[in-house]
């Protein structure tokens, strides 16, 4: 790390963490108030923030509850939403492959998508070794799962004090769209992005999420498909 | 009860789900998979963000989708030149805030 004289892994960590919970505060706002809502337990709705860790899903598996669905039916419908997961853990395997057992078992509680996106944005513009890295990634996945905690719990509640005259509905896709950017590195990581984008719109209306999973397969396709056409 | 149980089991199959590449005694992708996990953060992260941007309430019309792509292009355009993730976010969603404000004179 000669070319890098003063990394601060964790100081980094806090303030990307910060950022993305700063973003994620109207959608973790909006979640806890949406979950309140329900015809569940606030409480109980409230624990799918720690047990799940994935807000789409656990806006999903509540509504169902909420709505008298078979358990099985509710475990199936989150699972499928949150098969990208399995993406995830593929794709940071090779980074952690230097730490230990155990840490790798209590890191991947942690990882939901602005997780993901902030350790491997930092693995991929910084040659960190394996010690930076674990530092970073506890640091920021904490922060980030702390906030996500306290927000969704705010929203439980203050749902029914939250004003509604400000429209927040693209305060969650902005922030995925600035989780996205810092990936954008070369032709094949914008042909992977921008086939999954289109792809993700044509087949949003399919059920359980699928459009998502299958936009994300295509997309890494035509990813690797243009990385190939480069190479040739 | 139920209720809960049932939250349960989704975090544990979330979890079998992060952890199935990392927990073993090396963590390694599969093989087949390698090509295309370079590919897995612009793909996954755009398949999230495309629909929910060109329809941020569900709808795909004129007087929604142009609004929000104006907010999103303002939100890149803010991020490419400062790098401040919460600047560009609070740029777009101002942005939009005053064009939904403007369209209503409008409506």
């Amino acid at each position: 790390m000669t070319d890098l004289p003063r990394v601060h892994p964790v100081r980094d960590g806090v303030r990307d963490a910060l950022t993305v919970v700063i973003a994620y505060i109207p959608f973790g706002l909006a979640l806890g108030a949406t979950l309140a809502s329900l015809n569940v337990d606030p409480f109980v709705a409230w624990t799918s923030s720690p047990l799940i860790v994935a807000g789409a899903s656990q806006l999903v598996s509540v509504q169902l509850l909420s709505e008298g669905a078979a358990p099985v039916i509710v475990v199936i419908t989150a699972l499928v939403v949150n098969s990208r997961h399995l993406l995830y853990s593929a794709s940071l395997a090779p980074y952690w492959r230097d730490w230990g057992r155990g840490t790798r078992a209590g890191g991947a509680y942690f990882l939901a998508d602005p997780m993901y996106a902030l350790a491997i944005a930092r693995y991929e513009g910084k040659a960190e070794d394996s010690t930076a890295r674990l530092r970073y990634y506890l640091a920021m996945s904490f922060v980030t799962w702390a906030g996500w905690m306290i927000l969704t719990g705010a929203g439980v509640l203050l749902g029914a004090v939250l004003p509604e005259s400000l429209p927040l509905e693209l305060a969650a896709p902005l922030t995925f769209l600035l989780l996205l950017l810092p990936t954008l590195k070369g032709r094949p990581a914008y042909v992977s992005a921008a086939t999954a984008g289109i792809v993700a719109i044509i087949a949003a209306p399919l059920p359980l999420g699928l459009g998502l999973i299958a936009a994300a397969i295509v997309g890494m396709i035509a990813g690797a498909l243009t990385e190939r056409m480069q190479a040739a | 009860m139920t209720e809960f149980l049932t939250l349960v089991v989704v975090g544990l199959g979330t979890y079998a789900m992060r952890a199935a590449f990392l927990v073993g005694k090396e963590a390694k992708p599969p093989k087949v998979l390698e090509r295309y996990l370079p590919h897995v953060a612009p793909a996954v992260l755009a398949a999230i963000a495309a629909p929910a941007l060109v329809a941020p309430r569900g709808e795909i019309s004129l007087t929604e989708t142009l609004p929000a792509l104006i907010a999103a292009a303002a939100t890149w355009l803010v991020w490419t030149k400062t790098q401040q993730m919460a600047l560009a976010l609070i740029a777009g969603l101002g942005l939009w805030w005053l064009i939904l404000f403007g369209l209503s004179f409008v409506a």
